[in-house]
């Protein structure tokens, strides 16, 4: 039993030294990656596992008689909350959010510290031993603390009194209400009735199950299932259509919405808002496919105002492509994604 | 260690030469090439064995990844001639040759396929379309796919070929990089010079030499990288301002570019001085520090405030003036125009440099731009300025689908050229612009017009109103004479432009600029060679210009009162404390 507490205070006291190595810039930030779709995940999963080694470091310290005081475990169990949402977490969260989680973070340590009263007590100890001064070196501490408090808090209130130039937050509504029906080349498509003409089975017929079987699978790399591939010379109608559609993404399409469909093509890091991830679940697998066809043929001067039509240099496609390419488009989309869309019941 | 070794090894040489000793000489040549890993092996290089060839399942299950990732751009049989081809520059990899750029191996030699090639493709090639592939197929899809190119779709050539190919490898983790000293980087900017990087590079290092004339194996053009923009290098492998990425690049070469290997005629030594003052020219803030490289689109980030600085009195025309050095310097990114057509799928210019001062009349931009060349239009054009719809005078898109003869890569260095022009946009009355509405980017539109700037290298500078993106400009000519050209040169690859304009002029046309404020502010840029005009040009997201105030007296009082509160509050505190024990006592 011992052993395994030691080793699991190693394996954590190893993770955590490697944690403060990547926040004092020693190694890359990243040197521990970050799984793209999994990120909230494995963040609580790391907090959990340090909370679980700081448990046990603390435990078999005070077992050998090294215990910490309880003062400095709240000071130091927050303040490595606070490194870690600063380095840690990717893309970085606005100080403004850090500062409410921080905050939170000071409440519950604060019940944790006072959750019985001799712990309170414990706790309180080492500031009333400051302001009481019961030792010369408390005196000293408390007549430092008086002045660089005064002075501390000046230096941040004239910071914060000082002109804010920082760029001012705009938030944007990514996915707009959709108009009940819209025009493209001459024809009006009712976006509830409307279906994707290419997305049809052997027979023809409108088929969702069908091309649902084809689509890439859901799984790292979200790569062709061996026996379905669009560039087959023998594939026919739906896969056919997909391919036929590719090739317009990557005629179009891939400039800004990159040759993952993630958002990151070649132009993408001169444009505000960023071109649409569209691998990530909260894009396509979240709408109708009439929706994205409403989307991609009126562009980005078609949206509403919530969605600042002025600053989207996403293309109203009608005046780029016919009404079918735009399908197959959106068909080769999903396909690639490896999303079903959404459908309207 | 190994330079010094060198040095005595060429002291033993030149005693040798003259004549003291014959024995001596030639035993230093001897250890000189055993050193050097054999005869006719390049210094820092060693022979190597033969990469394994791929297992048959890998290749199998290389091949679902190529035909879901890969063939898109680079085609069925990897001729680099997918769908997306002809509208890129450059073009997608042909790996029929087995012509790899960025290796290790010695020039014109195969890359090591899961080392070269795996970095290749978990890192991607900066500054073309090809993109990182980390975190989107897993390590091993990564390297199933090298077993499938290298194996099935290089053609030409076989990475097993005993009797042809040979691996001569670089052994870059064993070489120990030479900090940048001063000395070192002076001695670097001797070597570009007589080594003629120069010629290509240009003297500043913007990739303006000869610029016009290069052209790789395949026959496209091509151009010489920017030292200023590393970001960019093709082998940064998304750490662009580390060393040995250069150091690698100048030790290999480029295999298929005019871009040759110097390990023949450069000791170690020599190449990390080189790979030091190249380094050492890329962009940095103000402080010398390194730009902060997004990693997400492996450009620097952006700012999306262009802050504007208070003077009193003149403001400098000369950008060594004192006042415009301190000024702080934002980085502007430029995307092409993708949204009307003629869409630009190419654009040349991809950041500008802003800086800003203000005084109580005028506001002065500073724009500086890399453009490999000025670009002037000869004769007259036969549109006005004021045109945007340049449809029938022949100013059209690359079709999306046109063979490699007529495709974007062939037509670079060939266009029509036009004048090299930048401009931007603020939208008039845009105290009246309900937040966060805004005119359109591309011009305005009819309920929000802007006020538009526009230079051009013929020494124009016009003020227009514009009001849509598909409206031809008017001009504003009362306007464009308050305006004055601070200054607008090209020097070496690299053009500076300063502006000024009033900060007040007519409310209902003319942008009126107020202290504080946050103003839209959208920026074009169009190259000459690029065959940019009209619409065909690279454009900013919305930045915003912001004129600082000068910091008012409040800054300084509330936080004096607050510290004063604090104090008293301190007192406070003790006070009643030491009541309470005594009490308690």
């Amino acid at each position: 039993m011992r052993v395994i507490l030691l080793a699991g205070a190693v394996i954590g006291g190893i993770a955590l030294v490697v944690f403060l190595v990547m926040v004092a810039g020693l190694l890359p930030p990243q040197t521990i990656r970050l799984v793209e779709g999994y990120m909230p995940m494995q963040l609580l999963a790391e907090l959990a596992f340090f909370v679980a080694v700081f448990t046990l470091i603390s435990y078999l310290l005070k077992k050998n008689g090294l215990g910490i005081p309880r003062f400095w475990q709240g000071i130091s169990f927050w303040l490595f909350i606070i490194l870690y949402l600063k380095y840690r977490i990717y893309p970085p969260i606005p100080f403004s959010v850090r500062a409410i989680y921080g905050t939170i973070a000071m409440v519950g340590v604060f019940m944790w510290m006072s959750g019985a009263e001799d712990d309170w007590k414990e706790f309180k100890k080492p500031i009333l031993n400051v302001l009481d001064a019961v030792t010369p070196f408390h005196k000293a501490l408390r007549t430092f603390y008086l002045i660089a408090i005064p002075i501390i808090l000046w230096g941040f209130s004239y910071n914060s009194f000082l002109p804010n130039l920082d760029e001012p937050i705009e938030l944007r509504t990514v996915h707009p209400a959709p108009p009940a029906s819209t025009k493209v080349h001459g024809k009006t498509f009712v976006l509830q009735t409307a279906s994707n003409p290419y997305r049809v089975n052997a027979e023809g017929k409108y088929d969702q199950e069908y091309s649902n079987k084809l689509i890439t699978e859901q799984s790292m790399g979200r790569l062709l299932k061996p026996d379905a591939n669009p560039w087959d010379p023998k594939a026919e109608g739906y896969l056919k259509f997909v391919r036929e559609g590719g090739e317009i993404f990557f005629q179009n399409c891939h400039f800004c919405h990159g040759d993952n469909l993630n958002g990151r093509g070649l132009h993408a890091f001169a444009f505000n808002p960023i071109p649409a991830n569209f691998t990530d679940p909260g894009t396509l697998a979240q709408l109708q496919e009439t929706f994205v066809f409403w989307r991609v043929s009126k562009g980005g001067i078609g949206l509403p105002r919530e969605s600042f039509p002025w600053a989207s240099v996403m293309p109203p496609w009608e005046q780029h492509l016919t009404t079918d390419e735009i399908w197959k488009v959106v068909l080769f989309e999903y396909w690639h994604t490896g999303y079903y869309p959404r459908t309207w019941d | 260690m190994r330079h010094l070794r060198l040095k005595s090894q060429r002291l033993l040489l030149l005693i040798a030469a003259v004549g003291i000793s014959m024995i001596s000489g030639s035993a230093a040549v001897w250890t000189y090439a055993q050193e050097s890993g054999g005869s006719g092996v390049p210094e820092g290089f060693k022979k190597s064995d033969f990469p394994a060839m791929p297992a048959a399942e890998d290749i199998e299950a290389g091949k679902r990844v190529y035909f879901t990732k890969c063939v898109w751009c680079h085609g069925v049989d990897g001729g680099g001639d997918g769908p997306s081809a002809d509208r890129l520059w450059p073009r997608p990899r042909n790996f029929n040759q087995g012509t790899f750029k960025i290796r290790h191996t010695a020039s014109g030699e195969l890359p090591l396929p899961q080392m070269d090639l795996f970095q290749t493709v978990t890192h991607g090639l900066p500054g073309s379309a090809m993109p990182s592939w980390e975190g989107i197929l897993s390590e091993d899809q990564r390297r199933q796919v090298i077993a499938f190119v290298t194996s099935q779709l290089v053609k030409d050539r076989k990475f097993d070929d005993k009797d042809t190919e040979t691996f001569t490898v670089l052994q870059l983790d064993s070489l120990k990089p030479i900090p940048p000293s001063k000395e070192s980087l002076e001695k670097g900017a001797q070597l570009v010079v007589d080594k003629k990087c120069i010629e290509c590079h240009g003297v500043e290092g913007h990739g303006d030499g000869n610029a016009f004339n290069l052209k790789d194996d395949w026959g496209f053009p091509i151009q010489p990288a920017s030292w200023h923009k590393c970001w960019n290098f093709r082998g940064s492998r998304q750490d662009p301002y580390n060393v040995k990425n250069i150091f690698r690049t100048f030790s290999t070469g480029v295999n298929g570019t005019p871009m040759p290997s110097f390990a023949d005629n450069t000791t170690i030594e020599e190449r990390w001085h080189i790979a030091n003052f190249v380094q050492s020219l890329c962009e940095r803030d103000a402080k010398g520090n390194p730009l902060e490289i997004d990693p997400l689109t492996d450009k620097p980030k952006t700012n999306f405030v262009i802050r504007s600085g208070p003077i009193e009195g003149e403001i400098p025309a000369d950008p060594e003036n004192e006042l415009w050095q301190k000024r702080e310097r934002r980085i502007v990114a430029l995307g092409g125009q993708i949204t009307h057509k003629p869409r630009n799928f190419v654009n040349r210019l991809d950041d500008v440099w802003v800086k800003s001062i203000y005084n109580d009349k005028h506001i002065v931009f500073m724009f500086q731009w890399e453009d490999r060349s000025k670009s002037v239009a000869e004769g007259k054009r036969p549109f006005q300025p004021t045109q945007v719809n340049l449809d029938e005078y022949g100013i059209k898109e690359q079709p999306p689908k046109t063979g490699e003869p007529d495709s974007i890569a062939a037509k670079q260095n060939n266009y029509t050229v036009y004048n090299d022009a930048f401009a931007f946009e603020f939208p008039v009355k845009w105290q009246e612009l309900p937040p966060p509405e805004k005119p359109r980017f591309f011009w305005g539109d009819q309920k929000y017009p802007v006020d538009i700037v526009k230079w051009e290298a013929d020494g124009s500078l016009r003020a227009f109103a514009g009001t849509g993106w598909d409206q031809d400009f008017e001009e504003r000519d009362d306007f464009a004479e308050k305006m004055k050209l601070l200054k607008a040169e090209w020097k070496d690859g690299l053009w500076t432009l300063m502006i000024q304009r009033p900060l007040k002029g007519d409310y209902d046309e003319d942008t009126y600029f107020e202290m504080g404020k946050y103003i839209p502010t959208v920026f074009f840029a169009w190259d000459g060679h690029n065959g940019d005009v009209g619409r065909k040009l690279a454009v900013s997201a919305f930045y915003y210009t912001i004129l600082e105030p000068p910091i008012p007296k409040e800054t300084y009082i509330y936080p004096t009162v607050i510290a004063v509160g604090i104090v008293i509050l301190e007192g406070w505190v003790l006070t009643r404390r030491a009541n309470k024990r005594k009490g308690r006592i």
